[in-house]
């Protein structure tokens, strides 16, 4: 079990002083599904670049808290009682993501030359890595000098055949989770999202999140752009995360459509940088059908 | 004016004589070089990059006079190719195809072109003459040379005949433990020398016929207390093609231009550059096309890196002649910088004189895109690493266009070696 906490949330743009979150509250754990939705420009991208330390925003005020339990990685890594809490603001985005923070991008970047074979092996390796360094108590230590001799008798291997998950396994675990998605395997040698349609990369986000198997999904309009069938692949691909890995997911949406295929527990309105107001699914129904300005005149008492 | 540095004023005709004697050259070579060497009181510096406002590479700067050490040059060197072709040393194509290279020597390179042709002419001491008969496929020809001496000249000459095909390596390093590399103690002079500086000069000539194909690949790796000066250029006859490698990672200064004449209709050229330019590292490079015949293609791709303060300065020229009807002619440039200090220049330049012509040209200046680098890092790569993928899938455009594997994973395995050496 894990649990996202935001509270107080205050962010602006780095270099300037344009205010865009103004006090959210938030809590997300393992298992449940959230969708947050609300106007463009409202700040929804915003929450889930800041949960996830883009350096664009600079946090004002507010805490975002990563809660985790004893086994939450496994029998193999012990969690301390004082490793239980984390403070993301104080992380790096790749330690973030190593305890389990997974962010789906709106508009996922296109990069030349990393295929994603490789760039994946290399970031659940990385995930891996960075967790054990987390984590790491007394005994650590003697594991770490291990490494170092290691390092030492092959200092130029370079990435290839390093890491936790070798070659050979990893292409295991990639083949199964595409055929999950019905996902063509030959996207495993293209280049990372380098010319795929808007409906691929989102399938391609999905993907990584099945692959790094986070505790808590932030998923940024996985929706948008997909036709009638990848929608329900990736609606059961964001299925399968929540009831096999029991992560929990933050939907970032504008349609109630995905929501008939991943069916939120929980649905979030946001509005000028807060979260004007939480209910069940059948909010979700209501904002479909009415749009935002009842929202706002119930909160503002204005539209 | 001609060149700064004199040093054509401490070089004999006798020593001249020296290297072409012993290299058993016939009487028109030895007057070839000594026409070059008494060209040298008139001739200028290779003209270099300009910018508005500034002079990018300072030939004049090179203090030649210390660095030209005609009669000691030493390297170790293979010349490596299939059977069915003939990859010879000098001494070897002097005995053997002496009309060759009354042919084709100095024919597309012109000696007497500037005054560093002109010294690399009168000095080589070394060469390589590649020879493909008629309708022969020879791949992966090889050619290293390690550098040890203070200065080296050399010579290459590629020929193909009709519609035979080679792919070509062409290498150069510094000797670890060479002479060039140990303490000065000058012969000559009594100007106390930098101690480890060298000079690499090479002359590139390739004759391609009718519908060959040539891939010639460059990887220069010279140590970075290295000058290089290199010119590459080719012509080609009707339908046939010219590709080549410019790969440069070694020296602190370095002048290179690589070139091709589109002399046959149909032909083509591309021309592929990486470089990665760290330290204090210059790199003055220029890449030309002269589209002289009809339906003549090029495509021009340069990608390098710079880093610290090293500098790279790029010019990239199309030239479109009023005979070259149905030309395309393409080309782009892209440095990426990887620190504050360092600078690039890069200009594309396209001249056309006749307007049935499809050409394009860009250049880019960039740093490292933080959306990628963010978009990375929050899977769980650390900066560093994520870095360097950006850094290496950047190069893979262009190294996918290598046909000779030994070039590829070497510049592909000293840019990782680079990569990982930084922070
Ligand atoms: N890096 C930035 N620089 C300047 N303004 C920014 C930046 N990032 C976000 N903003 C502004 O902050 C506000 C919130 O943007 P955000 O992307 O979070 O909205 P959103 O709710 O995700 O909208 P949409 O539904 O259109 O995706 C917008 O007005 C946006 O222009
Ligand atoms: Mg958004």
């Amino acid at each position: 079990m894990a649990r996202l906490e935001l509270n107080n949330l205050h962010a602006e743009v780095a270099e300037g002083d344009e205010k865009i979150l103004e006090g959210v509250n938030l809590e997300v754990r393992s298992g449940e599904i959230h969708a947050l939705m609300g106007p463009n420009g409202s700040g929804k991208s915003t929450t889930a670049k800041v949960i996830a330390g883009h350096p664009a925003y600079e946090v004002t005020d507010g805490e975002v808290l990563l809660h985790l339990e004893d086994e939450e990685f496994g029998e193999d890594i012990e969690i301390d009682e004082d490793q239980r809490t984390w403070n993301l603001l104080d992380l790096e985005p790749n330690e973030r993501a190593a305890l389990g923070i997974f962010l789906g991008f709106q508009y996922p970047a296109e990069i030349e030359g990393v295929t994603m074979t490789n760039f994946l092996r290399t970031a659940l390796n990385a995930k891996i890595e960075e967790r054990e360094e987390l984590f790491e108590d007394e005994d650590g230590e003697a594991d770490a000098e291990e490494d170092d001799e290691g390092f030492e008798n092959s200092p130029m291997e370079g990435d290839v055949d390093e890491g936790e998950v070798g070659v050979a396994e990893f292409q295991q675990i990639l083949q199964e989770k595409m055929e999950q998605l019905d996902m063509d395997e030959k996207f495993a040698q293209r280049y990372l999202n380098a010319g795929f349609s808007g409906g691929e990369k989102k399938q391609n986000e999905v993907l990584q999140a099945a692959i790094l198997e986070p505790s808590v999904a932030v998923l940024d309009e996985i929706d948008s752009g997909l036709d009638i069938d990848r929608l329900q692949d990736v609606s059961s691909g964001i299925n399968a995360l929540r009831d096999e890995q029991g992560t929990g997911i933050l939907q970032i949406t504008h349609y109630q459509r995905i929501l008939d295929y991943v069916e939120p527990d929980h649905v979030h309105v946001m509005l000028d940088g807060q979260i004007a107001k939480s209910g069940g699914p059948e909010l979700a129904e209501k904002l479909e059908d009415k749009g935002y300005d009842w929202v706002r005149e119930e909160v503002y008492g204005t539209a | 004016m001609s060149a700064g540095t004199q040093v054509h004023a401490n070089l004999t005709e006798e020593q001249v004589r020296e290297i072409s004697g012993d290299l058993g050259e016939p009487d028109w070579l030895t007057e070839t070089r000594l026409e070059a060497l008494a060209a040298l009181e008139e001739l200028e510096m290779p003209d270099v990059i300009r910018t508005p406002g500034r002079d990018w590479t300072n030939l004049h700067e090179l203090d030649f006079e210390s660095l030209v050490d005609p009669l000691n040059a030493a390297e170790n060197k293979d010349q490596v190719g299939p059977d069915e072709a003939d990859v010879l040393s000098w001494t070897e194509a002097v005995d053997e195809h002496e009309e060759l290279l009354k042919e084709h020597f100095g024919s597309i390179v012109d000696p007497q072109e500037n005054y560093l042709t002109a010294l690399s002419t009168a000095l080589f001491s070394t060469g390589t003459v590649i020879y493909v008969p008629e309708g022969v496929d020879a791949e992966d020809v090889a050619i290293r040379t390690e550098q040890n001496s203070r200065s080296l000249f050399n010579y290459t000459l590629v020929v193909t005949e009709e519609s035979s095909s080679v792919t070509i390596l062409e290498r150069q390093s510094t000797g670890e433990d060479s002479e060039a590399r140990s303490a000065s103690s000058s012969a000559s002079g009594d100007e106390p020398r930098a101690a480890d500086e060298q000079y690499y000069s090479g002359i590139v000539e390739v004759a391609a016929g009718e519908n060959s194909y040539v891939q010639y690949g460059s990887l220069q790796n010279l140590s970075e207390e290295a000058y290089n000066f290199t010119v590459k250029r080719g012509v080609t006859d009707t339908y046939a093609t010219i590709d080549w490698i410019e790969g440069n990672l070694g020296t602190q200064l370095t002048k290179t231009e690589v070139s091709t004449e589109l002399r046959g209709d149909s032909s083509e050229t591309q021309i592929v550059g990486a470089f990665y330019g760290h330290n204090d590292q210059h790199f003055d490079l220029d890449a030309k096309v002269w589209h002289r015949a009809e339906h003549t293609t090029a495509d021009l791709v340069t990608r390098g890196v710079t880093d610290d303060i090293a500098r790279s300065v790029y010019e990239g020229v199309q030239d479109v002649g009023s005979d070259a009807w149905d030309t395309s002619s393409y080309q782009r440039e892209n440095t990426l910088m990887l620190s504050d200090e360092s600078e690039a220049d890069a200009s594309p330049k396209l001249i056309i004189n006749n307007h049935d012509t499809e050409a394009s040209h860009s250049a880019t200046v960039g740093q490292i895109d933080k959306e990628d680098l963010f978009y990375m890092t929050s899977r769980g790569v650390d900066p560093r690493a994520a870095r360097n993928m950006l850094v290496e899938g950047f190069f893979v455009p262009v190294l996918e266009e290598v046909d000779v594997d030994e070039l590829r994973d070497d510049l592909t395995e000293l840019i990782g070696a680079r990569l990982r050496q930084r922070d």
